[in-house]
């Protein structure tokens, strides 16, 4: 069988068609997909899962919480929605550092990190990350996790999306939430990266 | 929603967060053409809509890369492809799509590109509001 490889004009096309297909039957509106494309491109983000961590770092009864049940703690910060209804938030310490992935297909908690980036969804990371996790976070991302540190890798499912709570950087103690936020990255909420330095 | 902010607010975590992603091993824009922000938004809107549950959606997703994973190879890697196939799948196994109807609205889609005449030079206003 060839495989016919279809051109990026032939995707949009295809999916423009399906939009009117939709739109025409009733199942869904313009202005719906408009505001759901804006959401989730500008608005649901990591600055979301920041504030979280940041709180976390501040707030130790707020950490044991959102360790017991991540989902109704960022409840009480009105974060919340599709992707996040089963999050468990795995906290880094000095002995163990945790990274996620999803090794079937892309899940992720999207109401603290937003939408994954492509490296994340692709075939490499996820085979990679499970077989080799030390050599891939020092090797695809500059981040060395000394030998005295233990990894886990945690496999999201739709049943369950982890992520990371990253250690708080020292020379921190001064710092306000908003403050920490800003040294909250992505990455480290991935456990592919340390947070940014004060 | 509980997370939406003030336009302030959102202008700087936004300008905080392209701060954080810059520099990422690789791109790490979610998005890379149109077309897939505008497939991403639609599978989440027809959940909205009662279409299906989002588990069937994930089971379908899985399907896709799977069938790719053990494939030659002979196809790229596209995620939102997977994602296209996955929304297609659900809907016409709800009955909500034929296949034909979308292969036929697709090929209408192609026969009238969006700049259909562009190439003609227009030498007369397109309108005139005459004065009075």
């Amino acid at each position: 069988m060839t495989v016919h490889i279809r051109t990026q004009e032939e995707i949009a096309a295809r999916v423009k068609a399906l939009e009117a297909l939709m739109i025409e039957k009733g199942i869904m509106t313009t202005a719906a997909i408009d505001r759901l494309a804006e959401i989730y491109e500008n608005e649901v983000g990591p600055q979301l899962g920041a504030a979280v961590v940041a709180k976390a770092w501040t707030d130790p009864e707020f950490k044991a919480r959102l360790v017991a049940n991540a989902t109704a703690a960022c409840a009480e910060m009105g974060i919340g929605g599709l992707q996040g209804e089963d999050m468990v938030a795995v906290e880094n310490t000095d002995t163990v550092h945790n990274v996620i992935t999803c090794t079937l297909c892309s899940c992720y908690p999207w109401p603290v990190l937003g939408l994954p980036p492509n490296w994340y969804k692709g075939p490499e990371y996820r085979a990679r990350i499970v077989r080799e996790p030390r050599k891939v976070l020092r090797e695809d991302f500059g981040f060395d996790v000394p030998d005295s540190v233990e990894v886990r890798v945690w496999d999201s499912s739709s049943e369950m999306r982890y992520w990371v709570i990253p250690v708080r950087p020292a020379g921190t103690e001064g710092l306000d939430e908003k403050a920490l936020a800003a040294l909250v990255t992505r990455d480290s909420m991935i456990g592919t990266g340390a947070p940014k330095a004060p | 929603m509980g997370y939406r902010q003030d336009a302030t607010e959102l202008g700087d975590a936004r300008r905080r967060v392209e701060a954080l992603v810059s520099g990422m091993p690789g791109e790490s824009a979610p998005f890379e053409q149109p077309w897939e922000l505008r497939a991403f938004a639609m599978a989440v809107a027809a959940y909205h809509a009662g279409q299906y549950e989002w588990s069937e959606f994930q089971l379908s997703l899985i399907d896709s890369i799977k069938r790719w994973e053990a494939g030659d190879g002979g196809e790229p890697w596209s995620y939102y492809e997977h994602w296209l196939t996955a929304l297609e799948t659900v809907l016409a196994g709800n009955g909500a799509l034929s296949d034909a109807d979308l292969d036929d609205a697709t090929k209408a889609v192609l026969a009238t590109p969006p700049n259909k005449g562009h190439h003609e030079a227009h030498r007369e206003p397109v309108a005139v509001d005459p004065a009075r």
